[in-house]
């Protein structure tokens, strides 16, 4: 048996040619196979590469989107119309703030967009129509869902197609009812000082129906109160009102875009 | 992809639909825009530091740049505008890898992570075409990135990461052109580009935006 | 060692220059969030412990550099002999015809910069890997994800202007790995991260395709 010599690497300018022989009987003749592996070094020079600085996961799938809602706020004050042409008829103006100063946002209601991406389908307040894409600015989702049950009295927050949060609420005395339907929170106020509101007011899409003169559009909100005993009952004059202590923990759980359905 | 870029500062189909706006409206939209730059830290050219801010700095610059994948291809699945079985694909697809790398480079810099920005992507996650040609913008610029910063990164370890990463990008970048009917690989060798040639490109896309604003500190005038 | 600049002429893809709309470019800036940390601390100290490991140097280039130039040598001949077969048909034989160029320069460049050290390169014989279409792709596929491996195995060994050039190379090297997979149906990356292979193992998975002579 023959054994070939592993040419050793110098300096890596040239590279030897391992040759071994595998001669499993004398009468046959000897294979050679070249190895380049058998010429690295055992001390390769090479080290081999650090272990990364970064840990990086498996990629992931999106989660179902079933619980999914999306918003984008207003660039400008926009007509909305009754169908994706500008030829359409108008049904209203969006205004490009909210009576709090705020910007502006709707809920996309679908997927319909022209193929030019020039429309959009939403819901704001009071207004369900086709927008034109440049009025709005860039979408937010959502997963978060809140329930308001008026005969029941409860508050209750879906998140990914769980509740997350349920607590007791005052609602809209006969005269100035809660209105009901599907609505969304539009922005979030804090920080002011007016204990009838408790310490945090989300402003929704929701107007009363009733309360048509009221200042600043006669917009429903979802707030704490300084009067806690009235909870639960018809006691608001449409807004929806919590203990402080729920509306805080909603607070944590609930971000603006969040649409509410309110029955 | 020539003059990819051109397009999404004035879009036609955009601009016919900006024409439509008010005048009044459409200088107040200019007028917020510029306000709105100075709200944004500005990124200093290549900090020379000690290693641990250089490789930070970095880090960071990768993260903007995959949230912006990232939130590219989450909004386009998410938003369930596109048709096309292709486009949903390279969405669900790239989206999954964008937002591992995301994970990975917001745990490494923990507190020190930027904000994911906010983005308005302008349409181009509702038009098949627009999506596929932004899809290919973002994975050629995300490779020419990380390439014009690996022999700048101090650390062994964070070399080895972001090179592993690098040619990921590149692999998206050539299967995105080929679902688009363009050459996956159009020469040889593949440039670098450098933080400020990014951050220019990045900008001109105007895909980045300032907050909405839907906090306030007024007297709620709800009707109570 | 001396680097050919990176004068190949670009297609396609060019830098956006200013806009009628000078509002838009240059006020917006990626954020950035100010001092280092100490949360990274440990990431940044962290690595494999790589005592044995020569520091990169340009010797050291050498050795990288003529170890790539093998597996470019291996690619530019397989695509080559593919092609003289004359059995591609469509997609792949426009695929190999762009990247047996590709790999052509990337020799060229490799060989540049290592001068009189390049060294000799063993023949290479292909067999049914060239004849056969559906043998072609699968080892189109596996010599491409080989040498993205082999590069990233080599990143942390090369100097500066190694490193600049190898990325330049793995990141085309990249393409043609999903462009081959998009052929064959396949992901087009198989994680979200490439892994990196040491130059035994490289080498091993070559030898272990028969291919050198």
């Amino acid at each position: 048996m023959i054994r070939g010599a592993a040419l050793a690497a110098l300096g890596g300018v040239t590279i030897g040619v391992a040759l071994l022989l595998l001669d499993r009987s004398s009468d046959s003749p000897p294979v050679t196979r070249p190895s380049l592996v058998a010429a690295v070094p055992a001390d390769d020079p090479l080290a081999p590469a650090p272990a990364p600085g970064l840990s990086i996961p498996a990629p992931r799938l999106l989660a179902n989107g079933e619980a999914v809602s999306v918003w984008a706020p207003l660039r400008a004050s926009a007509v909305v119309r009754a169908a994706p042409s500008s030829n359409a008829s108008a049904l209203g103006t969006l205004p490009a703030r909210t009576p709090e100063g705020t910007t502006n946002i709707a809920l996309v209601t679908g997927n319909g967009v022209d193929r030019q991406a020039l429309w959009v389908p939403v819901r704001a307040a009071g207004l369900t129509g086709w927008i034109s894409r440049a009025a709005l600015g860039g979408y937010q989702t959502v997963d978060t869902l809140l329930e308001v049950d008026t005969r029941a009295f409860t508050a209750t927050l879906h998140r990914a197609g769980r509740v997350v949060f349920s607590a007791p609420v005052g609602v809209g005395t006969v005269d100035a009812p809660t209105p009901t339907g599907d609505f969304f929170v539009r922005n979030v106020l804090t920080r002011y000082s007016s204990a009838a509101y408790g310490p945090i007011a989300f402003g929704t899409s929701a107007r009363s129906e009733t309360l048509t003169d009221w200042p600043a559009g006669g917009f429903v909100g979802i707030h704490g109160t300084d009067r806690p005993d009235l909870l639960p009952g018809r006691v608001s004059h449409g807004c929806i009102r919590l203990r402080n202590i729920d509306i805080l923990a909603l607070a944590r759980l609930m971000p603006v875009g969040t649409p509410v359905t309110i029955t | 992809m020539d003059t990819y870029f051109e397009q999404f500062d004035r879009d036609g189909a955009l601009r016919e639909t900006e024409a439509a706006l008010p005048a009044e409206t459409r200088r107040d939209l200019l007028l917020g825009a510029l306000a709105g730059g100075t709200a944004l830290a500005l990124f200093a050219s290549e900090p020379a530091s000690a290693a641990t801010k250089g490789d930070v700095a970095i880090l960071n610059y990768a993260l903007v740049l995959e949230y912006l994948q990232s939130s590219f291809y989450t909004e386009a699945e998410r938003r369930k505008a596109l048709r096309t079985a292709t486009a949903k694909q390279t969405a669900r697809v790239l989206g999954s890898v964008e937002r591992a790398h995301v994970a990975a480079l917001e745990q490494a810099l923990g507190s020190a992570a930027v904000k994911r920005p906010f983005f308005d992507f302008r349409g181009t996650t509702e038009n098949e075409d627009a999506f596929i040609r932004t899809g290919v913008a973002f994975e050629d610029l995300g490779a020419a990135a990380y390439k014009g910063q690996a022999h700048r990164i101090q650390s062994k370890a964070l070399l080895q990461a972001a090179i592993s990463i690098h040619s990921v990008e590149a692999r998206h970048a050539a299967w995105i052109r080929y679902l688009a009917g363009t050459t996956p690989a159009s020469s040889a060798f593949d440039e670098p580009k450098t933080m400020a040639q990014v951050n220019r490109l990045v900008a001109s896309t105007g895909f980045i935006v300032r907050r909405p604003t839907t906090r306030s500190r007024r007297r709620p005038r709800f009707t109570g | 060692m001396r680097w050919a600049g990176s004068g190949t002429a670009r297609k396609g893809f060019t830098v956006a220059t200013e806009h009628s709309t000078a509002s838009r470019s240059g006020f917006l800036r990626l954020g950035f969030a100010g001092a280092g940390t100490l949360s990274l601390g440990a990431v940044l100290a962290s690595g494999a412990p790589r005592a044995e490991a020569a520091s990169p140097s340009p010797a050291l280039d050498v050795q990288v550099l003529n170890y790539a130039l093998l597996l470019e040598e291996l690619q530019v001949a397989f695509y080559a002999a593919a092609l003289d077969r004359g059995k591609l048909r469509g997609d792949l034989r426009d695929f190999a015809r762009v990247v047996v160029e590709h790999e052509r320069e990337h020799v060229g460049l490799l060989r540049g910069a290592l001068g009189a050290k390049a060294r000799k390169v063993p023949r290479f014989s292909f067999g049914a890997a060239v004849s056969n279409p559906r043998r072609f792709a699968a080892t189109a596929l596996e010599l491409e994800d080989l040498g993205v491996a082999a590069y990233n195995g080599q990143a942390a060994n090369l100097t500066r202007d190694a490193l600049i050039a190898a990325a330049r190379i793995v990141s085309v090297d990249a393409r043609h790995a999903a462009w081959i997979r998009a052929i064959e149906n396949r992901p087009p990356s198989p994680q979200a991260t490439d892994p990196a292979k040491t130059r035994r193992k490289v080498l091993a998975e070559v030898d272990r395709t028969g291919f050198v002579r």
